[in-house]
């Protein structure tokens, strides 16, 4: 009877190393160390210990805090706890950090990109699995610094205030964890290492969840990276007209109609906001060019047609509304 | 036919229940945001508009049925975008929770025990 029973023991301790050294070699071509030198600590960082399974709200304090932002974590549990799961969500921390009045940006999923950003001051939040890939322990953590010499990462982690951890073996668990960083942006900073994609959804995030102040600023630095972007014209003027900053908003969508004159998104806000403005006949020649411009079956056809509706035919301008009907080709 | 009345009657109710909660961001429903340029090769039509509705009130109930408190899922419901409202649909139970090391500090210890009581280790008997 006994040998059986340590057989099965020694299967188990087998099964347990199998799954170490399969995880490796998915872990080839994971991100390291190499070729950094300088040594980063955020000191400043504060630390929230962790209470029980709640390392999403202390982590998430941790890097408001570090932006300046007092937080506490029992409040933000509130907002990212769900205890029928025994944690965070990802997305509701990013959520959180938003409606916090930052650009949550996530990072690339590279050492360099977490690195970088520890350089240009910011912590990063980050998703661990301290345990297998077929049997996950998910934890969050925040990196404040990085000794490349000695090989060592430095993190405010559930009750550490100072957990050094070899640089490997945090690179494994951030690798398991699907290499998930997680960056606030002041509106108008940039990420160390920009990456449009990332960037550019993290923006529109901040535009549709209704901050349109932080999001004009976020899109003109986006300007600053990638100039003359249509995407980030288009969403400076969006967030400029969203939040009533018309002036602005009319010049951005007008600069961008005249290098891109059947821009179906941008005739048709254009439209709306000379309606705005009681400049009605122009908002209707636009509309018409929008409706023209528009896919078919899409969300843009589907707004330019309500935007159209709402203009009479024998619509009038009144007021200044010469600079949009100049445009038209 | 019928499927299109089903759809319009859906749509109607997803509309009035937006109304209600008050949780249109964008400032007028003409207005093209930012996202719907983003995405416009793929297809953002009115379906997947009164789909992201659909999704906001999904997320909330299976929010309140893992323990969130009702008043603080429609909070947190607001907080995200369409587009992550149709990511956390019907996934909320698979998707990394961070929560803690406890746990695995004490899975450890029962993997310690397991192997001491069938006699592959042998490191408690010194303490």
């Amino acid at each position: 009877m006994m040998p059986c029973v340590r057989g099965l023991g020694l299967l188990f301790l087998m099964c347990v190393l199998g799954g170490c050294a399969a995880q490796r070699a998915i872990v080839s071509g994971a991100p390291s160390l190499q070729g950094r030198d300088a040594v980063v600590e955020l000191g400043e960082t504060p630390f929230f210990p962790q209470e029980a399974l709640q390392c999403g709200p202390a982590a998430l304090a941790t890097v408001l805090g570090a932006a300046g932002v007092d937080a506490d974590p029992d409040v933000l549990a509130r907002e990212v706890y769900t205890p029928g799961l025994g944690g965070s969500l990802q997305l509701e921390l990013v959520a959180a950090a938003r409606a916090r009045g930052f650009v949550p940006y996530v990072i690339a999923p590279e050492a360099d990109a977490l690195f970088a950003e520890l350089l240009a001051g910011r912590p990063v939040l980050v998703l661990q699995n301290l345990r297998l890939r077929t049997w996950p322990a998910w934890h969050y953590a925040v990196v404040i610094g990085v000794d490349p010499s000695a090989e060592r990462v430095i993190l405010r982690s559930g009750t550490e205030r100072r957990l050094e951890m070899p640089a490997a073996r945090f690179l494994r668990s951030w690798d398991r964890g699907g290499r998930w960083g997680l960056v606030l942006l002041e509106p108008g900073q940039l990420p160390a290492l920009p990456d449009q994609a990332r960037y550019f959804d993290a923006v529109a995030g901040v535009e549709e969840t209704g901050r349109y102040e932080a999001a004009a600023r976020a899109w003109e630095a986006a300007l600053a990276v990638w100039p003359g972007d249509p995407i980030a014209r288009f969403g400076y003027a969006t967030a400029r007209h969203l939040d009533g900053q018309f002036a602005a908003a009319r010049a951005g969508y007008e600069a961008l109609l005249a290098e891109q004159p059947g821009h179906a998104a941008a005739l048709n806000n254009l439209a709306n906001l000379l309606a705005k403005l009681g400049c009605a006949a122009s908002a209707r020649v636009l509309a018409e060019r929008a409706v023209a411009a528009a896919p078919a079956g899409g969300a843009i056809a589907a707004a330019a047609a309500e935007t159209l509706a709402r203009l009479p035919a024998d619509a009038t301008d009144a007021g200044d509304c010469a600079a949009a009907d100049a445009r038209d080709p | 036919m019928l499927n299109q009345r089903f759809l319009r009657v859906v749509a109607a109710l997803v509309a009035v229940s937006l109304g209600m909660a008050g949780m249109m961001h964008t400032a007028s429903a003409s207005v093209v945001g930012t996202r719907a340029v983003m995405l416009q090769a793929e297809r953002a039509d009115a379906v997947a508009r009164v789909q992201a509705a659909l999704d906001r009130e999904a997320v909330q109930a299976q929010l309140v049925a893992h323990g969130v408190d009702p008043v603080a899922a429609s909070e947190r419901i607001a907080a995200l975008t369409d587009e992550e409202l149709r990511y956390l649909d019907g996934r909320l139970a698979e998707l990394p929770a961070g929560a803690g090391v406890l746990e695995v500090i004490g899975i450890v210890f029962v993997v310690l025990l397991i192997l001491e009581l069938v006699g592959v280790i042998d490191i408690f008997k010194t303490i």
